[in-house]
C-alpha cells in the first residue's frame, strides 16, 4: 500500500517566485511566508515521500472552455512549465510519477470518480510556486490531479473533499510500499481580474485555515454550497481552496494539522499549512 | 456576439506571446481567425478592458492576456473601476 506520510497546503501567488515581485515585497511579511515554507519543507523531507500527490489548479494555460475537466490527472513521464512568459518565473522540469497517476485514473474509471487524464500536461504556476519552496531540487517525482477552479461550472467543494478521500483509498489499494505525500495549492482570499483586485479576506482566510485545522471541512463546506456564495468573501481566487479541500480530505486520521503561517498580503491571503503524524 | 470566440483570442494572447506581439503590430490580420463582432473587434483593437470586462469575458483571462499585452496593472484596475 501507498502510505500517506504528510500533507500540505500552501498558496502559489505567483510573485512568489518571481525574483522582482519578491524584491518589491514587504520584507517582514515575505519572512514570515518564508520561514512558514522552510518549516513545510522541514516536515515534508523528515516524511520521505517517494512521490507527491498535488492537487492544483488552472490558470487557462493548459485546459479552456474547448476542453474542461473538473479533475484532470497528468500521466506522462515529465512535465514542464510554466509556459506563460508575461509571469516570468522561471521555468523548471520535473519527473512525474506515471505509473501512480495511471492507476489512480484507473481506479477511479472503475470505482466512480472519472477522472480525465493527459499525457502531455504542461506545468503551472499552481504546481510551481509552492515546489519551489518544498522541493528546490525539483527530486520528488509528482502526480499533479488539476481542479477546476476557475471556468464554471466548477466541482463543488464538496465533490473537491469526496476526491481527497477517493485518492486515500486509492493509495491504500496500491499493490506495493510506497511514501506518498499529498499537495494542495492556491488561495486563499483573492479578486483576480475584477475591480477589487488587491482585496483579501484575512477573517475568512484565518477562519478558513483553523477550521480545516480541526477536521471541521463539513462546516466549510456547508457554509459554501455554492460559488457565488464564495466568491462574495474569498473572491474567484478563493475558488482555489477546493484544493486545500481535497488535500484534507485525503488525510488518514493519524495526521494531524498545524497552521504554520499566513499573511494578508496586497492581493492574496498567503496561508502554508501541514499535516503530519502526531506526537506519541 | 460570441463570448466563445473572445475567450478564446484572449487565451492565446496570453498563451503566445508571438501573437501578443502580432495583437500589437498587425491586429486586423490576426483578427481573421477569430470570429469577433463589431463591439468585440473594437474593445479587442482600445484594449478596453472595461469593455470585455462588461462583456462578461472571465476575469482572469482578462488579466491574464492584459499581462501579455503589458497593460499596467493599476490602470487595468482604474479602468474596472471608472463610474460609468
Amino acid at each position: 500500500m501507498a502510505e500517506i506520510v504528510i500533507g500540505i497546503a500552501a498558496s502559489h501567488a505567483p510573485n512568489l517566485a518571481n525574483p522582482s515581485m519578491i524584491r518589491g515585497m514587504n520584507e517582514e511579511q515575505f519572512s514570515r511566508i518564508r520561514a512558514g515554507f522552510a518549516q513545510a519543507r522541514a516536515l515534508l523531507e523528515e516524511a520521505r515521500p517517494d512521490a507527491i500527490v498535488i492537487f492544483s489548479s488552472d490558470h487557462f494555460d493548459r485546459c479552456f472552455f474547448d476542453n474542461l475537466p473538473p479533475f484532470l490527472v497528468a500521466v506522462g513521464d515529465s512535465a514542464e512549465g510554466p509556459i506563460n512568459e508575461y509571469l516570468k518565473i522561471p521555468k523548471v522540469k520535473v519527473s512525474l510519477d506515471s505509473e501512480l497517476g495511471r492507476f489512480v485514473v484507473r481506479e477511479g474509471l472503475e470505482n466512480g470518480v472519472d477522472f480525465a487524464s493527459s499525457a502531455d500536461l504542461p506545468l503551472d504556476h499552481a504546481e510551481v510556486v509552492p515546489l519551489s519552496y518544498l522541493t528546490p531540487n525539483w527530486d520528488i517525482p509528482i502526480v499533479p490531479i488539476v481542479v477546476n477552479a476557475f471556468a464554471p461550472p466548477m466541482p463543488s467543494l464538496k465533490r473537491c473533499a469526496q476526491v481527497g478521500a477517493f485518492v486515500r483509498e486509492v493509495m491504500e489499494r496500491w499493490p506495493k510500499q510506497k511514501r506518498v505525500a499529498v499537495l494542495g495549492t492556491g488561495g486563499l482570499s483573492h479578486w483576480v481580474g475584477l475591480p477589487e483586485m488587491g482585496r483579501v479576506n484575512a477573517e475568512f482566510d484565518r477562519w478558513f485555515m483553523n477550521t480545516l485545522a480541526a477536521g471541521q471541512q463539513s462546516e466549510i463546506i456547508a457554509r459554501y454550497k455554492n460559488a457565488e456564495e464564495l466568491d462574495a468573501v474569498a473572491g474567484n481566487g478563493g475558488q482555489e481552496v477546493r484544493d486545500w479541500l481535497a488535500a484534507a480530505g485525503a488525510m488518514p486520521p493519524s495526521l494531524r494539522a498545524q497552521v504554520l503561517a499566513y499573511e494578508p498580503l496586497p492581493g492574496c491571503g498567503i496561508g502554508i499549512m501541514a499535516w503530519t503524524q502526531a506526537e506519541a | 456576439m460570441s463570448q466563445y470566440q473572445v475567450s478564446r483570442l484572449l487565451r492565446d494572447i496570453a498563451r503566445d506571446t508571438e501573437i501578443a506581439r502580432r495583437c500589437r503590430t498587425e491586429l486586423s490580420i490576426v483578427l481573421n481567425n477569430y470570429n469577433l463582432d463589431d463591439a468585440e473587434r473594437d474593445a479587442v483593437k482600445n484594449w478596453s478592458v472595461r469593455a470585455l470586462y462588461d462583456m462578461g469575458v472571465n476575469p482572469l483571462l482578462l488579466l491574464t492576456s492584459s499581462m501579455a499585452m503589458g497593460t499596467d496593472i493599476r490602470a487595468y484596475t482604474a479602468a474596472l473601476n471608472e463610474k460609468r
